[in-house]
């Protein structure tokens, strides 16, 4: 694609989804739409991982979730006792705490990341899958911080500041529709820019040979940490969304079924490709929803969702967007258009610190 | 001192059948290169056979558990000729991949059969417990532990002894040169994931009856697994021996003295832990298996 | 691309949504979410097969406002953010007006919000935790006891089984922790001593290290709050461990006879609250309806453990139903003013609801019987109550 179309098509598509409440009045749609989004988001910051430094993680939910948390406590206050000492919070605004619970995130990552990477492929997986679980554990166990199994409840909304308009509360359908959207095309915008810059370059220069790229000076650790700590953030902010969107978080939202939802995603879609997450997203998103019409039982619908995911590893192991992509550019190369420009998946050469 | 003593009793008990999930697990890494997400799965698939012979079809309580274990070597080597053959060669994300997929089919497809009520099986035993002084076992839980050691000791035995364990020893040291030498690789990986499940399936049979079946159990076990299998090394078999037991003693003990809500979670704090003292596991022997 | 994948499946889902649509002109839907699978599903499903009997009995007689009635019932998993997502679904999608749940105390309260956000009543069939129908929820009317109920009316039973020392496990959730604070209450009022109050996770499935401190605590009654499965474990596990306390399981949902198949003579000597007791529905206030519900359970060959469940399912929907035909009209807050004047003689007893909580915002709270059956020589006995 050339970039002119490849602005047009972005143009089209994000002025299509911004004017998408004003036509479609089915709130339940909106619904899946927001929920498919929030996990678009997550998936997003699945792939900077998996898709551009080739890291497996299979704990990546815990971010979602400690995120999820984070906020809510904190939108919440608390008071605990650490050691007879009483700590307490009082509750913040909502935009505070999801401040706080990105940076918390954030910080979460570039511990695991310090830790983690000294170990790689099985070991990392494992290491990533064990952190989910001991974060699960915490929520269900800590019961005067997390209320455990009774999940927190009543978490507030977020209210907005427009400047004309002033206070707008984030409440209900089309709202948070909105939010989900600006959520989502800022954490492209940042996923975009660090693919693009040379931070990027060296981490994909990683995943292609992690050897290579020592040899000719990558800092690998700090690289792969650097992904790490904007994935964890970004994997935050969706959790934070999502908490101030359901209103309602409990322990299961550190379950390994969900890092495997976004996984799925990712590599339907396309892992290491920008837009692969959203593609892949869409389709987990909304399936769901097709495959009730049909009135197919859930068990059936998880069932030919892992049977999907073998099929993809075996006959699309890159995924749909470079399947369609390569299509298209034989199809464009059979018709005479200028060939298209090198995309993100090449391995960058150039790629020097 | 009397409940120290219940602690260890119930660990030990406990500990054999880590050890049968774990080594299980360990064969197949360590020979295949396979991280196995369907372990836990075999694991469950094991425990409903169980339900299904004892409480369904109304079969001996010896005869069930040897048919279910008999029915996850099948499992196993069904996946393995199915799903991993054509991926021989492959890195070890695409197969992970794969094998998260296949567990998550099988997972729903053991709900989809037996509902998302959890199944209770009845052992032939009787309910009274063994007394020896101030602690006690059950005699359904002292067979168990029987039988998980017979287990181990037979598994031991297949590696050292057999024909089947020399190809599988001498894949695990060097695939190419084994190759060379004639061993049948194809015939070997069947081998390790049939055998690998089929213990994973024993585990799964044999806890059934002392608690409860229900879709999700295969979930944690598999957890429990990779916990099992990174304290001893990735393909050290004695390590995932060792590893079982280290493991079921700092569930009971983190239980017991503790908080018997982070059980669970001690397992996974020691793997972060050792994985930052000494990454390769505590008994990790790269030169060999066995 | 993109768009086209969208395009199509928006297309796709439109058309699903147009033939939902489509079928709901000619019934009146009412929503259910119960726990069918995850930690509390045996009680879960059996609850649903008892709102099953009394949509067919209901249906077979005619229906409500001269349409039949037709449940949607969704799976919550057990789990309070998907008993969220399962009341969002069932208000903003399927449209109804009434909804029955949310079985676990923890699960219903995580809903009650969007029961006010969407101002959709629900009848609450199981859940015993005193906070539902105490914290100013106009949109909840509960058929089943509180904890506090329960607790009171064990009172006379406290010396008449010599109860002097009592010892607590239960669930870290709502459920278990309310049960376990009212019993405790009323057991200190009466001059009984309490020793340890052990907790655990609703999925956990290995009590050793519970019973063991339970075991030195050394008291002579355990009082148990969980469902079925976990109680089933933890009389065998008890037993492996010799704790000769005497065991009673409060919360009334133990199903003895699933208890009594399951854990066999492990079972023997412990007590049990129940709110329906089918081995002697002689005793019950409207033996009427408890015999139509109790045939036509055995007619579909279900669990004979789940009678003692299955009839909130079954008295649930009979209410909702019964305050349809009052409102006159299937809508929320027609229903929701109609529930205050319905009486329905139900198999929980003479079903009508008192207000509970802050005036102004009252929920509505019905007062059932409430039941204690002993386990003996593998069968049920009664004991008082």
């Amino acid at each position: 694609m050339s970039r002119a179309v490849s602005l047009a098509s972005s143009v089209a598509w994000v002025g299509f989804l911004v004017t998408l409440p004003l036509w479609m009045d089915n709130l339940y749609f909106l619904h899946v739409l927001i929920i498919a989004g929030i996990f678009i988001v997550a998936a997003m910051s699945l792939n900077l991982l998996l898709g551009y430094t080739g890291q497996l993680s299979l704990g990546h939910v815990a971010f979602f979730g400690i995120g999820a948390y984070a906020s809510s406590l904190c939108s919440l206050g608390f008071e605990i006792h650490v050691l007879d000492v009483p700590i307490t919070l009082a509750p913040k605004p909502v935009w505070f705490s999801m401040l706080v619970a990105v940076t918390f995130a954030g910080l979460c990552g570039w511990f695991i990341g310090k830790i983690s990477f000294k170990v790689r492929g099985a070991y990392f997986v494992i290491v990533s899958v064990s952190f989910a679980e001991v974060t699960r554990l915490v929520a269900l166990n800590w019961l005067e911080l997390t209320q455990g199994p009774m999940a927190l409840n009543n978490i507030p909304f977020l209210k907005f500041w427009f400047p004309g308009i002033g206070d707008v509360d984030i409440l209900g359908k089309v709202p948070n529709y909105y939010l989900v959207l600006g959520v989502a095309i800022v954490t492209y915008v940042i996923i975009r820019r660090l693919v693009h810059s040379r931070a990027g370059r060296a981490m994909i220069a990683l995943r292609e040979n992690e050897p290579l790229a020592t040899s000719v000076g990558i800092d690998v650790t700090r690289f792969l940490v650097l992904a790490t700590v904007v994935s964890a953030a970004l994997a935050g902010l969706a959790g934070a969304v999502y908490a101030h969107y359901v209103r309602i978080v409990d322990p299961d939202v550190f379950l390994f079924i969900y890092t495997v939802t976004m996984v799925i995603m990712v590599i339907t879609g396309g892992k290491g490709t920008l837009a692969g997450p959203i593609v892949g997203g869409l389709i987990f998103g909304i399936l769901p929803e097709v495959l009730r019409g049909f009135e197919v039982k859930p068990e059936l619908q998880w069932i030919v969702y892992g049977v999907l995911m073998i099929l993809i590893v075996y006959f699309l192991p890159d995924g749909i967007v470079p399947a369609v992509r390569d299509a298209w550019k034989r199809w464009t190369g059979r018709t005479g258009a200028p060939p298209a420009e090198p995309t993100g998946t090449a391995v960058p050469a150039e790629a020097r610190p | 001192m009397d409940q120290l003593l219940q602690h260890a009793l119930n660990a030990m008990i406990l500990g054999g059948t880590y050890a049968l999930l774990g080594i299980g697990l360990t064969l197949i890494f360590g020979i295949m290169r396979v991280v196995n997400f369907t372990h836990g799965e075999v694991y469950a698939f094991g425990a409903y056979m169980m339900y299904m012979f004892v409480m369904l079809i109304g079969a001996n309580f010896i005869v069930s558990l040897v048919l279910a274990v008999v029915l996850g070597v099948m499992l196993g080597a069904l996946i393995e000729i199915v799903l991993l053959r054509r991926l021989r060669g492959a890195d070890i994300d695409t197969t992970m991949l794969v094998m998260i997929g296949a567990g998550i089919a099988m997972q729903n497809s053991e709900q989809l059969v037996w509902s998302g009520v959890a199944k209770s099986i009845n052992s032939p035993f009787p309910s009274a417990p063994l007394v020896m002084g101030a602690v006690s076992v059950s005699w359904t839980r002292l067979f168990v532990f029987a039988v998980a050691v017979v287990l181990i000791a037979a598994t031991y035995a297949l590696i050292q002894k057999t024909r089947l364990g020399k190809s599988m020893r001498a894949t695990f040291q060097d695939r190419e040169a084994a190759a060379l030498m004639g061993v049948r690789i194809d015939r070997v990986h069947t081998a390790t994931f049939a055998l690998g499940s089929g213990l994973a399936a024993a585990a799964g049979a044999l806890l059934g009856p002392v608690f409860v079946v229900y879709p999700t159990i295969g979930d944690l076990a598999s957890l429990k697994a990779f916990a099992i299998v990174i304290l001893g090394g990735l393909g050290s078999i004695p390590g995932a021996t060792i590893g079982g037991f280290i493991l079921a003693f700092m569930e009971e003990l983190g239980a017991g003295y503790v908080s018997s809500g982070y059980r669970d979670a001690m397992g996974f704090l020691l793997i972060i832990v050792i994985l930052l003292v000494k990454p390769t596991g505590l008994f990790a022997r790269k030169e060999r298996i066995g | 691309m993109h768009t086209k994948t969208a395009k199509l499946a928006l297309a796709m889902l439109g058309a699903t949504l147009l033939a939902g649509t489509a079928l709901a002109q000619e019934t009146i839907k009412i929503g259910v979410t119960q726990p069918l699978t995850g930690a509390f599903a045996a009680s879960g499903n059996y609850v649903a097969q008892g709102a099953r009997i009394a949509e067919d009995e209901i249906n077979a007689a005619g229906g409500v406002l001269g349409k039949k009635i037709q449940l949607v019932i969704e799976d919550n998993k057990s789990n309070p953010t998907e008993a969220v997502a399962t009341v969002e679904k069932l208000i903003v999608r399927d449209k109804v007006p009434v909804i029955m749940g949310a079985w676990s105390s923890t699960l219903t309260l995580a809903v009650m919000p969007k029961l006010q956000e969407y101002k959709v009543p629900m009848v609450v069939e199981t859940s015993s935790s005193g906070k539902i129908t105490t914290s100013g929820n106009p949109y909840v009317f509960r058929i089943s006891p509180t904890s506090e109920m329960e607790a009171v009316a064990f009172k006379p039973l406290v010396a008449k089984l010599g109860i002097k020392k009592a010892d607590f496990l239960n669930t870290n959730n709502d459920f278990g922790i309310g049960s376990a604070a009212e019993y405790s209450k009323m057991l200190k009022g009466q001059g009984v001593a309490v020793g340890v109050m052990e907790t655990m996770d609703p999925k956990a499935t290995d009590f050793s290290a519970q019973l063991t401190r339970i075991k030195a605590s050394g008291g002579d009654t355990l009082f148990v709050t969980t469902a079925v499965e976990q109680v089933t474990l933890i009389l065998k596990q008890a037993k492996e461990l010799q704790l000769n306390a005497r065991i009673i399981t409060t919360g009334g949902s133990n199903s003895p006879d699933q208890l009594i198949a399951q854990a066999g003579d492990a079972a023997n000597g412990s007590f049990h609250t129940v709110f329906f007791p089918p081995w002697f529905p002689e005793v019950v206030t409207n033996p009427e309806p408890a015999k139509r519900y109790m045939t036509e359970w055995q007619k579909r060959g279900h669990e004979p453990g789940g009678l003692t469940e299955g009839f909130r399912g079954y008295d649930g929907i009979f209410t909702i139903a019964e305050a349809i035909k009052i409102a006159g009209k299937a809508e929320p807050a027609a229903i929701k003013d109609a529930l205050w004047k319905t009486k329905v003689k139900g198999v929980y007893g003479n079903i009508e609801f008192i207000k509970q909580g802050p005036a102004g915002n009252e929920s509505g709270q019905n007062i059932p019987s409430v039941y204690l059956v002993k386990i003996d020589g593998g069968k049920v006995a009664k004991s008082g109550l």
